[in-house]
């Protein structure tokens, strides 16, 4: 493989997995507050299939460069995170929570389906294992869309208000990194711009039917992830804190 | 205001030799709902192929203790006007035989063609009576909720859930270290 298709595929990895650890402890922070006992249970197990997704590109980033997942996770800085913004912003309401996995879910769900062809075998064999999982998450949190969306009056006003807020932050999912020409050229990982027209067809459909309406003014979209917001420091403040009270500490 | 969602029993599924058994409740808006947090709560982990659900107040159950003080009346000379009419329906029988376990379960073991719950539970008497019953669930067939049999479903609900692993609790006896060291470090703490 050559270098600058590695350092791209490293830096694809690494958005994959920052992404999906951050939105993991997103998700972590309803456990004991779901509005019920089963939804709580549902959102824990979501959050824990998203951690065990990070620990599988993580895996694969290490394959490459030989780097120390819980390095990666546990000691890096903000500044050094390749996630995109939408991940980060605060969990806000129940309405909030399940529109943001809703849309997250459905880019992974299509992105996944076409990288089981990735001409990069062990990323084709990790997309064909994580798939099956994000199917079920995307049919848990698309029912929720559907119900809050056609609810009470005020569940379609929460569910319309994290939509406005949030749509614009989605697109980032679609914005290729530096070096991923490459990578869609050695057909490693799947086109955005093809898997954004799929989206947008399905997560619109879906939300037109759940009685919601796309924004006029798509609002902010982040463009770069070298870029965040605050609440990215303040959630790596609380999710780094155990490992770097104790560095050296090898049982937890 | 009662804000509670309705509580469904689910039933679940481990090979396509057994029988679906009662697992427990989940309260959900609607089957589906119903459906899906059944699957978060009762099939992570442990295996399956098929979860059913059905609203707890649709289910109409008897013990053995119940039958005996109180024998249902005959079929035949029921004068009530019946709560599904009198055209034949189709009712899922599940049956409790066991109280050894820790985990004892109501099993499915077949359908019954009756013209009212009470009838219902006559025929499965009848057919099912090889095993004593400790009690009898009678629902019917169409207030059934069931997961699609379809492939890509139990793809995604199931099949994941045989590749993991989990850790039994004591693996966790490992964390930290002796009370005594934890006393020592705050007694340091206070004199600071």
């Amino acid at each position: 493989m050559r270098n600058e298709i590695k350092q791209a595929l490293i830096a694809r990895l690494t958005a994959l997995a920052d992404d999906e650890v951050i939105l993991s402890h997103r998700n972590s922070e309803w456990t004991g507050h779901a509005p019920i006992l089963e939804e709580d249970i549902a959102l824990a197990n979501i959050a824990q299939d998203e951690l065990g997704h990070a620990s599988v590109w993580y895996s694969l980033r290490k394959e490459l460069d030989g780097s120390d997942p819980d390095g990666l996770v546990f000691f890096r800085d903000a500044d050094e995170f390749r996630n995109c913004e939408l991940v980060e912003l605060p969990r806000g309401d129940w309405a909030f929570t399940m529109l943001r996995q809703f849309l997250f879910d459905l880019n992974e769900t299509l992105w996944l389906q076409q990288a089981r062809d990735s001409s990069y075998q062990p990323l084709a064999d990790a997309a064909n294992k994580i798939l099956r999982e994000e199917r079920f998450h995307l049919q848990h949190t698309q029912a929720w869309v559907e119900r809050l969306g056609l609810g009470t009056e005020e569940s379609n006003r929460r569910m319309q208000n994290a939509l406005d807020f949030m749509w614009g932050y989605t697109q980032q999912l679609f914005v290729p990194i530096p070096g991923e020409d490459l990578l869609v050229a050695e057909g490693i990982v799947p086109d955005l711009g093809g898997l954004k027209t799929r989206w947008l067809e399905y997560s619109i459909q879906h939300l037109q039917n759940s009685g919601l309406k796309l924004p006029i003014n798509p609002g902010y979209q982040p463009a770069s992830r070298t870029h965040h917001t605050e609440h990215l420091w303040s959630i790596l403040a609380e999710m780094q804190s155990t490992a770097r009270w104790d560095a050296a500490a090898r049982v937890w | 205001m009662d804000t509670q969602w309705p509580r469904w029993e689910v039933f679940k599924q481990d090979t396509p030799a057994k029988p679906h058994q009662a697992v427990g409740s989940v309260h959900a808006a609607d089957p589906q709902h119903a459906l899906l947090t059944a699957r978060n709560i009762f099939a992570r982990r442990p295996q399956a192929i098929s979860m059913w659900v059905v609203r707890a107040e649709d289910i109409f159950s008897w013990t053995k203790e119940e039958l005996a003080e109180n024998p249902p009346p005959e079929a035949a000379k029921q004068t009530e006007p019946l709560a599904y009419g009198f055209q034949p329906l189709t009712f899922c029988v599940f049956r409790k035989t066991s109280h050894k376990r820790s985990m004892t379960f109501v099993d499915y073991v077949g359908e019954v063609s009756a013209s009212s719950p009470e009838d219902a539970l006559k025929q499965a008497q009848q057919q099912f009576g090889d095993v004593e019953a400790l009690a009898w669930w009678i629902v019917p067939t169409d207030r059934l909720a069931k997961s699609d049999p379809g492939s890509e479903t139990v793809e995604s609900w199931f099949a994941p859930a045989t590749d993991k692993t989990y850790k039994q609790q004591q693996y966790y006896a490992t964390i930290g270290s002796h009370v005594s060291k934890h006393k020592l470090g705050r007694e340091t703490d206070d004199e600071e």
